[in-house]
């Protein structure tokens, strides 16, 4: 073996078991690769839950003495519980204890005989999200209930119900629980890069930076190594340790989705070993750019503190960044995306989670632009490791 | 056999090594003797490689250090000003660590750190990580790592300072030791009993130059006082106690 790879092999494995060590480095990663499954198993329970909600509708009724024939009819339908209606409704649903009210007003039997449109109050609050699909189960059972009595009263005056529907809406949901476990599952590429980034973070500071600030770098650089070799394998050991972040992210998502929450919302999950493969193709790329720029960032910063508020803001741009960008190109994915690193692992990931194939240049365009910037951060380290004024302090 | 002519080191508007020449020989301990701020750290860091030298020639047993200073860096063994340990790996892991960098491999590297282990009196500490070590704990673990690999010329950087007197014993022991077995030491130090037990030949270095050199008698002929402290600070240029008495 040639010199340079066996010096390099030599820091890398040095490293590694150094890192296996660092409590910090392990919590990292381990945070790194538990966040993404615990979101999901998060949002994926609250869509369960909310199916659920919609189902079940337990709908205080106000002033149901007024209206018996339709408190009865609201009764009979499949899933719904009337009960006893709070004293102050507006209150109680202002305040989050009741998600929908139902308010009969005093003189419903009376205009209801009279042939007259009776009045009804839904007491909703708009801007609670988790109480829309309760809302809109309760408006279309009053929809129904209004044009049932309707139709019956054109029947008994001898008009053809239709007469009065100028228009027959129907409504087809083309969302399925499938498409909802979609946008769930669409948070997996961004979990695989966030475990990128943590995954080799520590690791990387502590190797440059704090190899420093404990002063055993000047000792390490006694030894006969060019320092091309050091920073190779201090680089190396941190692509590693993110590459195995991303892998066991990635796993641990797919596993939960399929194993334990499939079966649950009934959707099926269809990631298979060529899509797993591809997905990985796409997020690995980014790992050794990652390492090198937290390196790098090791290896420049004054001291360890200093590194690890770069390290910070290292994560939060691009995870921002890709918020931002998708927001703005909900669908799309524009060409050039595929030249920014992070976006462009990202959508190739989602691309594939969609059920597409995305092309062979996507793929290739997106791992050269993350060597080619990995290689010349490389270059710019080994520079600074042989600078003094880097190595021995500024 | 180490020899540097005419060094000179500048840190922007500081000139802190100017003309320097040392030559230490196989076989020989050589003191580096200065007061602090004289150039020793970074005479001794332009010898072992890690900083190169704005003028000036270093030859490692005739090696040209600083147009190949990886050549040279292979044929010593430091022992630096600073010398930081992995608080999560053991003395041996350290040992090896260096040994491995070196090229040194298999049951000649496993052989070689136990050697290193019992000569160090370390037997105890070896498999232990080095977070908790004590000062001279840690001087051992760097001493045993920078000889890992045999090296035939030993360049150590204030070895004993803030050692107790065990640890002291110890280093004092090696360097004899070293001597006996014809390689080249040289050390730096401030402390003139370190020099005075350990030399056969000191070079008295103040800011940045060398001021005097020789062996430690002919240094009280050159100057005419009789310990070698007076001849020291004679040679420094400060006056003497008893001038200013």
């Amino acid at each position: 073996m040639r010199p340079f790879l066996r010096q390099t092999l030599v820091v890398v494995r040095k490293e590694l078991k150094d890192s296996s060590r660092d409590r910090r480095a392990i919590f990292a990663m381990i945070f790194g690769i538990l966040i993404g499954p615990a979101v999901i198993a998060f949002m994926v329970d609250r869509l369960i839950d909310r199916e659920r909600q919609a189902e079940q509708v337990r709908l205080p009724v106000v002033g149901a003495e007024h209206a018996p024939a339709f408190v009865d009819w609201l009764r009979a339908q499949d899933g719904v519980e009337v009960v006893a209606a709070p004293a102050d409704p507006n209150r109680a649903v202002r305040d989050g204890s009741e998600d929908v009210v139902l308010v009969i007003a005093d003189d419903f039997a009376d205009r209801f005989r009279r042939v007259r449109a009776a009045s009804v109050d839904v007491v909703s609050d708009r801007s609670r999200e988790a109480s829309r699909p309760k809302v809109t189960r309760v408006k279309e059972l009053l929809t129904r209930y209004s044009s049932e009595i309707g139709a019956l009263r054109l029947v008994a005056r001898g008009v053809s119900p239709e007469v009065a529907s100028t228009l027959k809406v129907n409504e087809i949901d083309v969302s399925t629980a499938q498409e909802r476990a979609a946008t769930i599952l669409n948070f997996l590429g961004l979990f695989m890069l966030v475990s990128s980034l943590l995954g080799g973070m520590q690791l990387a500071t502590d190797s440059t930076a704090g190899e420093r600030e404990r002063s055993s770098l000047e000792p390490l650089l006694v030894n006969p190594v060019p320092r091309a070799a050091l920073v190779a394998g201090k680089w190396l050991a941190a692509a590693i340790a993110s590459m195995v972040a991303v892998v066991f992210t990635m796993t641990f998502c797919i596993l939960l989705l399929k194993r334990v929450l499939a079966p649950d919302i009934g959707i099926r999950v269809s990631i298979g070993p060529p899509q797993m493969v591809n997905m990985l193709i796409a997020a690995l790329s980014i790992c050794p750019l990652a390492a090198a720029v937290q390196a790098c960032m090791g290896i420049y910063s004054r001291s360890f503190k200093e590194a690890q508020s770069y390290m910070g803001i290292l994560t939060t741009i691009p995870v921002m960044a890709i918020a931002v960008v998708s927001s703005l190109y909900p669908l799309s994915s524009q060409p050039w995306m595929y030249a920014v690193p992070m976006l462009s692992q990202y959508m190739l990931v989602k691309s594939v989670i969609g059920g597409a194939t995305p092309s062979v240049t996507a793929f290739v365009i997106t791992t050269t632009v993350s060597l080619a910037l990995t290689a010349l951060l490389l270059v710019l380290m080994t520079r600074l490791f042989r600078s003094e004024r880097i190595i021995f302090g500024r | 056999m180490i020899a540097a002519e005419q060094l000179e080191k500048r840190f922007g508007a500081i000139t802190a090594v100017r003309g320097l020449s040392v030559r230490a020989d196989d076989g020989a301990v050589t003191g580096l003797l200065g007061p602090n701020g004289a150039g020793k750290t970074t005479t001794l860091r332009m010898l072992y490689g890690v900083m190169s030298p704005d003028a000036g020639r270093i030859s490692i047993d005739g090696v040209d250090a600083v147009k190949a200073p990886q050549q040279a860096q292979k044929r010593i063994g430091v022992l630096p000003d600073g010398y930081g340990l992995y608080p999560r790996l053991t003395a041996r892991e350290h040992i090896r660590y260096f040994g491995e960098l070196h090229g040194v491999t298999g049951p000649r590297l496993r052989a070689r750190t136990q050697e290193l282990i019992e000569l160090l009196d370390m037997t105890g500490l070896a498999d232990r990580r080095t977070s908790g070590f004590s000062h001279g704990e840690r001087t051992k673990v760097a001493l045993a790592r920078a000889l890992v690999h045999d090296p035939q010329n030993i360049l150590l950087d204030e070895p004993t300072n803030g050692l107790d007197v065990m640890s002291t014993r110890t280093v004092r022991r090696i360097i004899r030791r070293l001597r006996e077995d014809g390689r080249c030491v040289l050390f730096s130090s401030h402390v003139m009993q370190e020099v005075s037990a350990l030399c056969d030949f000191v070079v008295v270095v103040a800011a940045g130059r060398v001021v005097g050199s020789g062996t430690p008698d002919e240094l009280r002929a050159q100057t005419g006082r009789e310990s070698l402290e007076d001849a020291f600070v004679a040679l420094v240029g400060a006056p003497t106690e008893e001038e200013l008495e």
